[in-house]
């Protein structure tokens, strides 16, 4: 039972001022194993808040970001499955599931996180999950301004894995829940 | 003021023997009466076929265990041998008979339990592997009723499985089994497009901060089940059977740890206190190496139960509450210096006045822990025995082992200043137990007034 945190896209402090409350009040350390995070964070200050949460921490280089030293991508394996990470923004057309995929084949990862649209989607395609977490404070994205923060925490369970969609709509935190597995297991 | 005198028979030269001189201290001992000898002596030889089972002699190999319906004891003579660490060439007589009279009165349809306890409280051999069914009895876990045995034991041994089904399941698979969802399997090639959301009620998320979230339950008691973890990882660290790399090390640490967990899950007040631990070790132990294969492979969930037996008249040691109350662990020292100025008043003032030595320094380990600490494993499980026979029960018996374990070595502390008492209470030195029971045996029966 491996807790994951993908998260991303906050733009602090140029778009947005800090996390909303409610998810900054769920967000204790203790819980949560792994932290990924797609990018744009985008100072060091939140780096360090995401890792007083987690010390596991994996970013992803977003256009924004002040740190210029994260990689473009990284894979991770975490129980019976390979995660991807990427932030998005090299991938175009952005947000396109198509684009998406061949950048999953290209990691031969399972699940692919990538943000930079600012909109939670979760794909399934032949070759996997796609998952966006979206962005955690609302920040505008280049494409709109109408943008609810969210954030996915992922339960991997051996084969089986549960996203959990936390959304911030009008006020009230919203919780969705997403479950899939894989057959076969990991090959190491 | 008359002063006290310490009787005589304390005084004696007796009471500083040579470690191993087992005939003096058999010749000594003869305070209950038995059996003459001879009725067991051919015993020895393999050639008598009593109505009970043969108790393996030390040097000779159990030929076949008679194929009668006795219980399981007849299996382990053939392995009782194999299970018992000390000498075995040095069994006696003696040892061999008291062994043969458990054997008889734990194989009879319904156990005397009063005999077994007279005979539990003169030491269980090593020998016979008994230790596990007669501490079963002691701790009233069987009844003493032999025919409801096989249905008592399946009753407790399910319910100790539910217990674990229920309370060590974590809450990914407790909302598996709660909320059956639509599970995608993301290998299947035919459907391309968005996942399906389901909504989450009840706050079941893993962030869930509300008090009836089973994920902050889990989170919350993730502290206790840490503490427990590092304290049975330190369980006896020179003992393989529970340190170590070994694959039945670490399944005998992960049983005591789901006891543990189990336990503090099933009793929120008390929950989990750093010593249990200690108290829980040799009870697994003893029912772990029990010879019968499906008494060993069920161990876990009768040690569980005996381990709520025993500690039920411990608890109040474990509260740190009652810590100044009447029923607690201040009291309970109390009792035990008074103990002490009954019987051995020139030691109690030496040491509570001159030397000043708080009895809480060394006292609270041996109570607390009922002496596992202080002695070598295989002797603690000879003073469980009496500890567990006595009729007058585990706490009383407790504080007169403990009084005798001072007057044993009254010479040394009334030599002593604070430092070198303390440092002589807090590592007791090595005795001869049989004596150090014999001993606490006498305090019972001794009035505390001059000859």
């Amino acid at each position: 039972m491996v807790l994951v945190l993908a998260i991303g896209d906050l733009h602090i402090p140029h778009r947005a001022p800090d996390l909303p409350a409610k998810f900054k009040s769920m967000l204790v350390p203790g819980k949560i194993q792994h932290i990924i995070c797609t990018g744009n964070l985008c100072i060091k200050e939140v780096h360090d808040y995401l890792k007083t949460v987690c010390p596991d921490l994996h970013i992803t280089r977003g256009e924004y970001d002040e740190e210029s030293r994260y990689p473009e991508t990284k894979t991770l394996s975490i129980g019976q499955f390979k995660l991807g990470l990427c932030h998005g923004h090299q991938v175009i057309p952005w947000g396109d599931l198509d684009s998406l995929a061949m950048l999953q084949r290209q990691l031969d990862v399972d699940i692919l996180v990538t943000g930079h649209t600012h909109q939670f989607t979760a794909y399934k395609h032949e070759g996997g999950v796609v998952i966006n977490p979206g962005s955690a404070t609302g920040a505008y994205s280049s494409i709109t301004y109408d943008v609810n923060p969210s954030f996915v925490l992922m339960d991997i369970d051996g084969l089986r894995v549960v996203v959990y969609v936390y959304e911030l709509i009008d006020g009230e935190v919203k919780v969705d829940k997403i479950d899939f597995k894989k057959t076969t297991a990991a090959a190491h | 003021m008359v002063k006290q005198r310490v009787p005589d028979w304390l005084n004696s030269s007796l009471w500083s023997p040579p470690p191993d001189d087992r005939h003096s201290r058999y010749s000594s001992s003869a305070v209950n009466s038995r059996h003459s000898p001879s009725d067991y002596v051919a015993v020895d030889e393999c050639a008598m076929h009593p109505p009970v089972p043969q108790p393996p002699p030390a040097a000779i190999r159990p030929t076949e265990p008679p194929p009668k319906s006795e219980p399981k004891e007849s299996r382990q003579d053939a392995n009782g041998t194999s299970t018992s660490s000390s000498s075995n060439s040095n069994i006696s007589e003696e040892e061999i008979s008291r062994q043969a009279q458990l054997l008889v009165e734990l194989s009879k349809k319904v156990v005397n339990m009063r005999d077994v306890r007279r005979l539990v409280s003169m030491g269980i051999p090593d020998g016979a592997a008994i230790r596990s069914t007669a501490w079963k009895l002691l701790l009233r876990y069987l009844p003493s009723d032999r025919g409801m045995w096989p249905s008592e034991l399946a009753k407790k041994r399910s319910q100790y499985k539910h217990f674990k089904d229920d309370l060590l399941m974590n809450p990914s698979e407790i909302t598996r089994r709660l909320y059956k969802s639509n599970i995608e399997s993301i290998e299947s090639c035919e459907s391309r497009g968005l996942l399906s959301r389901s909504e989450v009620t009840h706050e079941e998320h893993p962030l869930s901060l509300g008090k009836s979230s089973i994920w902050n339950q889990f989170f919350q008691d993730t502290e206790i089940i840490e503490q427990i973890d590092r304290d049975v990882q330190r369980t006896h660290p020179d003992m393989p059977f529970f340190s170590g790399d070994m694959q039945f090390a670490k399944s005998n640490r992960e049983a005591l740890k789901n006891i543990l967990v189990v336990f503090a899950k099933l009793n929120p007040g008390i929950r989990y206190v750093q010593g249990m631990n200690e108290i829980l070790a040799p009870l697994f132990y003893v029912f772990r190496n029990d010879p019968d294969e499906e008494n060993a492979a069920y161990a876990e969930a009768d040690t569980f139960f005996c381990f709520v037996e025993l500690l039920s008249g411990f608890r109040d040691n474990f509260c740190q509450q009652l810590d100044n109350s009447v029923v607690g662990i201040r009291s309970t020292i109390t009792k035990l210096s008074q103990l002490l100025r009954e019987h051995d008043e020139e030691l109690w003032r030496h040491l509570e006045v001159t030397c000043k030595v708080n009895p809480q320094f060394y006292a609270f380990r041996w109570i607390t822990l009922l002496l596992t600490q202080e002695f070598k494993f295989a002797d603690s499980l000879h003073i469980w025995d009496a500890l567990l026979s006595d009729p007058e029960g585990p706490q009383e018996t407790l504080l007169r082992i403990c009084c005798a374990m001072l007057i044993l070595i009254r010479r040394r502390l009334l030599a002593g200043d604070f430092t070198s008492n303390l440092k002589l209470l807090q590592n007791y030195p090595a005795t001869n137990i049989s004596h150090l029971l014999y001993v606490a045996n006498k305090l019972r029966m001794c009035p505390a007034g001059p000859p």
